[in-house]
């Protein structure tokens, strides 16, 4: 069906930047972001200015240019929705991923086990992402047992939509995920297995010391592309009321009216969380590359 | 022979679907003899090798390891493969591992010693195998001889009772066989017991206490190497062993 590299949802584009640029633009985005983290959760009212509220006068900034005055009104509004986006895109990936080895496994060297893992995958790829989330959220009603479950919405801890927004990107992630690792499992070639049998392994140990350690490798790349694009789809959430990046955006831009502006901020915002997420995976596959190997893509 | 069998095999059998492969194999190893099993390509020297660790499970028959029934649903498979190692023709290190790793994976995970006693005993067999220097390469970093002869300390660091080798230098560039022979012959100098399939003729002859020549699944005549070389008893292992020297005698050229 595919090779390791091979992307499954639509062409990737190649937004990794190899040399040449520093690390100051991550250092001033992410610095600002955080502070704004800080300013807006953690630092009681009265301290620090309020939360949403630029450091700095807008007006201040209108001699210069009017986009960025509208850009320092609007931006600190929407660091709230960027920290949910990637709160979603990380946790969705990490269980994602748990979810996905035991699957891609049971695929590739199950039985019974790999029809199981076969339905799941195909019914999760052959069905729209919005629908599952709205088959979570109004159709088993798993937000109204979740909202149950003590300390939700609670604090830091957020409420039950955000958590069937995780439950269900990790479900569809899991299924994309298992077909990257499924792909880079069959590329280890069978031989190794088949050695680590002749010492003494398990089928199973021989699976988890030889086989995937070497697999997990070369789904990088696979699975550097759907970190990508689950950042991006993240912002289904906001159909099932969870107030992430797009949300905010959208509620924002129903304000002011100004749509095209902060749905470019929006947009920027996008772009730089995505930058630095293939640098992170490019510096990811660059530490764990096996020396003398040819590099595990070719991009 | 030696008082008791190493290995024993009794009437061996393997089929794939119709086709017979081993029929009817019998032969018994003492402990420090090193076999060669020779035979043209499709004579199931490679499937007879595979029964004896399980790799292919037989169809009929019995092999018995230390006079201990091997082949049985109740004995275990991992608990055989500890005794027996085995060394492939491809190969097959794992790829992810450096030289000294790929020997001290079994060590630590399948036998359960701790990193530094396996890290220790790997670098022994390594040494052994004249691959210390390269400890901390990786085997895309090697030559096939050099990845070989770490095939094979991955294989005795296991302690074996017996090592299978599956023409060791068949995927090897001739230049490279040498060092892996070599190996090999030190190996049965120092009693290891060993069943080889190779086409290594000066090995068989240098190394080997008995030679079995098989085909089409019938093990057609065994002896010490000078029987088989100068006096073998039938017409077809003569044919088959004056083709291989030729051949052998041609690539030295």
């Amino acid at each position: 069906m595919s090779s390791a590299q091979e992307d499954f949802r639509t062409p990737g584009i190649d937004v990794s930047m190899r040399g040449g640029l520093t690390l100051v633009p991550y250092v001033v985005f992410w610095g600002w972001l955080l502070s704004r983290w800080i300013n807006d959760f953690l630092l009681p009212a009265g301290v620090g200015v309020d939360s949403g509220t630029p450091y700095l006068d807008p007006s201040l900034f209108e001699p210069i240019s009017e986009s960025l005055a509208f850009a320092v009104e609007y931006l600190p509004q929407l660091a709230a929705g960027v920290w949910a986006t990637i709160i979603i895109t990380v946790a969705s990936i990490t269980l994602g991923f748990f979810l996905a080895v035991p699957v891609s496994v049971a695929r590739v060297y199950g039985n019974y086990t790999a029809w199981a893992s076969l339905v799941f995958t195909e019914l999760i790829r052959g069905t729209p992402l919005l629908a599952q989330l709205f088959v979570l959220y109004y159709g088993l009603g798993l937000s109204s047992w979740i909202r149950e479950l003590p300390l939700v919405g609670v604090g830091i801890v957020p409420d039950q939509a955000f958590l069937v927004a995780i439950v269900g990107f990790t479900i569809n992630s899991a299924a994309y995920q298992a077909e990257y690792i499924r792909s880079a499992l069959k590329s280890v070639d069978s031989g190794q297995l088949q050695a680590g049998r002749a010492i003494g392994f398990s089928r199973l140990a021989a699976i988890r010391h030889i086989v995937l350690p070497q697999a997990l490798r070369f789904a990088i790349p696979g699975w550097s592309n759907e970190l990508v694009y689950l950042i991006k789809y993240s912002s289904l959430a906001a159909f099932i009321t969870v107030p992430e990046l797009f949300e905010l955006g959208r509620q924002i831009a129903s304000d002011n009216l100004q749509y095209t502006a902060v749905f470019s901020l929006v947009a920027l915002f996008y772009l730089a969380i995505i930058i630095t997420a293939s640098n992170l995976m490019g510096v990811v596959e660059r530490r764990v590359h096996i020396p003398g190997l040819g590099r595990g893509t070719d991009r | 022979m030696t008082e008791t069998d190493l290995l024993r095999i009794d009437g061996l059998q393997k089929s794939y679907g119709d086709e017979e492969v081993l029929q009817d194999i019998s032969f018994s190893m003492g402990e420090g003899d090193a076999y060669v099993l020779i035979g043209p390509s499709g004579s199931g020297k490679s499937t007879l090798l595979r029964c004896v660790n399980r790799l292919t499970e037989p169809d009929g028959g019995a092999i018995y390891l230390d006079g201990v029934r091997v082949n049985d649903e109740e004995y275990d498979v991992d608990e055989l493969r500890r005794q027996v190692g085995m060394v492939f023709q491809d190969i097959n290190l794992f790829s992810h591992l450096t030289a000294l790793e790929n020997v001290s994976i079994g060590l630590e995970k399948v036998a359960g010693l701790d990193p530094e006693s396996a890290e220790e005993r790997a670098m022994a067999e390594l040494e052994q195998v004249g691959m210390a220097d390269q400890a901390d390469s990786y085997p895309a970093e090697l030559s096939g001889g050099q990845q070989q002869r770490v095939g094979i300390a991955r294989a005795l660091a296991m302690d074996p009772k017996l090592v299978l080798f599956d023409e060791p230098t068949s995927s090897l560039d001739p230049e490279l066989t040498g060092e892996v022979v070599s190996v090999m012959r030190d190996l049965a100098k120092e009693g290891m017991t060993m069943l080889v399939v190779t086409h290594e003729m000066g090995f068989a002859r240098s190394a080997a206490t008995k030679m079995l020549f098989l085909e089409d699944g019938h093990l057609v005549e065994e002896g010490p190497p000078e029987q088989l070389f100068d006096e073998p008893a039938t017409e077809r292992t003569a044919e088959f062993l004056e083709r291989i020297t030729e051949a052998e005698s041609a690539g030295s050229l």
